[in-house]
């Protein structure tokens, strides 16, 4: 035993330079990823507001957590935004991906240039322009909605109250998303396709394949991997979503867009209960990571059929 | 040689050791005619970061080896002063904290005692803000400006459909008004901006009209009163009028409005005033303030919505200057009158009001003394009891109140309701019924 120990401390010396040269990452990471790990599980188990000392309280962080009915309501929310605008955006990414991949389309690099731009425009710039579009009083969307209704027999429409309406910011913030992420996904798709043999599809032509089966047999199969992480940041993404909806709506009115993101930052940094927030923040990121290990699985599996 | 050699180091070290003599006897005659300068980082916002910068030459006049530098933090001060406070290193000397997140820090221990030098300002002080800087009987924070409410109204709106603000006397008479406005115009201009989401301001406001509170004076749950019941009945006559204009309070449409004839008044503080002078120059003139409807004939017509003070977090090593900072900015008649005329930050030190400048009519208010206007009637301004967690229990009630409205709870319900949420989350005791309505 004593042998095996010298053995590999002997081997670490010997290459210590190598060590030496790949430590700076191991140094960061334990600080900014490893460390704030652990220190939000003990977080977890304690009461800090941050300024007066900590309280061990033992599991009480996740049984209040578990009674908030705030913690419920974010999760739903975000389900729900994700439902809204997770497809719209995918397909939209596919089709945009698809279009620009074309050589038929002139001006490729403006067009996919200008799909892009939104996920790297500021948000303050966004949320601003955002506000003016969905004013309920006098919103660009309800005047060319108001301007298009009272031109057809059924005459003048109330404004739709694209803010103000529980149901209806839902729909304001999916539309924003499908806006700003559109062109990021678009562009990985765009990558995946660019990755594709074209043998596959100079092969499909001799046998007379048409555009459709081309995308459905053949492009669809081979993108699944790009696919399939689009998906999971798509996930991740979602649940952990925060300046969009706050800047936009601050999870108003009342709680009804309030997403996760946003309950965590409020529970840390408005109320500064690190604990509860600690908390929740763990119970979510299990369920994330669950959830990525099954769409990975699923993934995996569907590999080994084909 | 070697003789030699040696006499010449000692006299290097000799010409050496007598320069050094030399230099020392100069910069210490420099210190005590100039001694060194102490720098103070003092952390505010917007227009509160030019007025204090603003008043900077004049405080190093005074006091020449206190360099006071103002830093423009933004409106995230709030997470970047707790998380300096967190790590213990990175506060600044002189912080500004919002009226309702002050009582959090002044009770977290994090802020420098002010008691002893505080005292003898306290009567020149409102009491309704002075409240907010105690904590178990210690004072830790120095009230700046503060938000007497009333409703601005632009007067060419009103002259139009010959509306006269001397016949509005309770919330009933306003919103009638506005009904009336909204009639006479087609739909086009509505009385007031009220968003589902922005009605947590307006029950702040409200509630202090209506002389009750969220918590009573030991800091249990008191929303269970005929207060909140009052408080309740305009907001629901508010949210159903068609009056109200779909805008949320400091939206972009909201700041939009002022120039144009879509909304006609705005209920709000009189710091709202610099923000119409910004975004409605060319609307000089036209505007005018009256008082608050009251909730029933006879009743409270002020309120108060925000307002800020100055401390000195615990960590700072200048704790003397930062005082003396504090004390010339915020307990100095001269400093609080720039303040104010300069940039419309209205006094809580009440010994200004008293001089004539507060009686000059102000031509964009179409010469009205509002600055009068706004001084009278603040010592009637209810005290509320902001506790700790005052921000997170106004947050819930805002909450609430958006349920309630769009989900059409009864005022029962959204009693009950806010009463089991505040009680569950904050963890403090709902106040006996013998002590409900009371208020404070």
């Amino acid at each position: 035993m004593k042998k095996q120990s010298d053995s590999f401390w002997g081997t670490v010396r010997k290459h210590r330079h190598f060590y030496l040269f790949v430590s700076p990452f191991f140094i960061l990471f334990a600080i900014f990823g490893v460390y704030p790990l652990v220190f939000s599980l003990f977080l977890s188990f304690v009461k800090w507001d941050g300024l007066t000392g900590m309280t061990y309280v033992g599991v009480d962080n996740f049984v209040t957590l578990f009674a908030d009915r705030t913690f419920y309501v974010s999760l739903w929310n975000t389900v729900v935004i994700g439902i809204l605008y997770v497809p719209i955006m995918f397909v939209l990414a596919f089709f945009f991906a698809l279009l620009l991949n074309s050589r038929a389309v002139p001006f490729r690099g403006f067009f996919r240039a200008a799909v892009f731009i939104p996920c790297i425009t500021p948000m303050v710039v966004v949320a601003i322009v955002f506000g003016l579009f969905y004013g309920t009083e006098s919103g660009l969307f309800n005047f060319i909605y108001q301007t298009a209704a009272s031109l057809l027999p059924w005459g003048p429409v109330p404004p739709i109250p694209w803010l103000s309406d529980s149901r209806w910011v839902k729909i304001s913030i999916a539309i924003l998303l499908v806006w700003r992420w559109t062109g990021y996904n678009m562009i990985l798709m765009l990558a995946g396709l660019q990755g594709i043999p074209v043998e596959y599809y100079e092969a499909a032509k001799i046998d007379g394949v048409t555009r459709f089966q081309e995308a459905i047999h053949i492009t669809l199969p081979l993108l699944r991997p790009m696919l399939v992480f689009c998906a999971i940041t798509s996930l991740i993404g979602t649940v952990y979503m925060f300046d969009e909806v706050f800047v936009l709506t601050n999870g108003g009115p009342g709680t009804s867009s309030m997403n996760f993101g946003l309950y965590l930052f409020n529970k840390s940094f408005v109320d500064f209960r690190f604990g509860h927030a600690s908390a929740a923040a763990y119970i979510v990121a299990v369920v994330v990571f669950m959830m990525t290990l099954v769409i990975l699985r699923w993934r995996k599996s569907e590999m080994a059929i084909q | 040689m070697k003789n030699t050699t040696r006499r010449v180091a000692r006299i290097l070290i000799g010409l050496a050791v007598s320069f050094c003599l030399c230099i020392c006897c100069i910069a210490a005659d420099l210190l005590r005619r100039n001694p060194v300068s102490t720098r103070i980082d003092i952390w505010s916002w917007n227009v509160a970061a030019k007025c204090l910068d603003a008043a900077t030459p004049a405080f190093e006049q005074k006091y020449p080896h206190i360099d006071a530098k103002v830093v423009q933090s933004g409106t995230r001060l709030q997470s970047r002063l707790m998380l300096s406070l967190i790590s213990g290193v990175g506060a600044p000397d002189v912080t500004q904290l919002q009226c309702a997140e002050a009582p959090y820090y002044v009770a977290s221990g994090r802020l420098m005692d002010l008691t002893s030098v505080a005292e003898p300002y306290e009567k020149q002080f409102s009491p309704a803000f002075w409240a907010n800087c105690v904590h178990e009987g210690r004072v830790y924070a120095i009230p700046w400006d503060m938000g007497p409410c009333a409703i601005f109204y632009k007067r060419d709106i009103f002259k139009k459909y010959s509306a006269d603000i001397d016949e509005i006397e309770t919330w009933e008479d306003y919103i009638a008004l506005g009904e009336r406005i909204y009639e006479l115009s087609g739909g086009r201009t509505k009385l007031f901006p009220v968003s589902v989401g922005g009605m947590g301001s307006y029950f702040e406001m409200l509630i202090q009209q209506a002389r009750g509170g969220i918590f009573d004076k030991q800091g249990r749950i008191d929303i269970d009163s005929p207060a909140t019941r009052k408080v309740l009945r305009v907001l629901r006559r508010m949210m159903q009028s068609s009056a109200r204009a779909d805008v949320g309070v400091f939206s972009h449409e909201f700041f939009a409005s002022l120039p144009k004839e879509n909304i006609a008044t705005y209920p709000i503080a009189v710091w709202f005033g610099s923000s119409i002078k910004d975004y409605a120059k060319q609307t000089s003139g036209n505007w005018g303030v009256f008082r608050l409807p009251a909730i029933e004939p006879g009743g409270l017509r002020v309120s108060n919505w925000g307002g800020s003070v100055l401390a000195i977090p615990d960590q700072g090593k200048n704790k003397e200057e930062s005082w003396k900072f504090i004390e010339f900015a915020l307990c100095t008649r001269e400093t609080q009158l720039v303040n104010y005329r300069d940039h419309d930050l209205f006094p809580a030190l009440m010994t200004t009001f008293d001089d004539p400048f507060f009686d000059e009519p102000d031509p964009f208010f179409g010469g009205q003394k509002v600055r009068r206007f706004f001084a009278s009637g603040i010592e009637d301004i209810t005290v509320l009891n902001r506790t700790k967690d005052w921000n997170e229990a106004m947050r819930y009630v805002s909450q609430a109140l958006s349920l309630w409205a769009t989900s059409h709870w009864d005022d029962e319900k959204f009693i009950r309701d806010i009463e089991r949420e505040l009680h569950s989350k904050l963890k403090r005791d709902i106040a006996p019924e013998s002590n409900q309505g009371e208020g404070l």
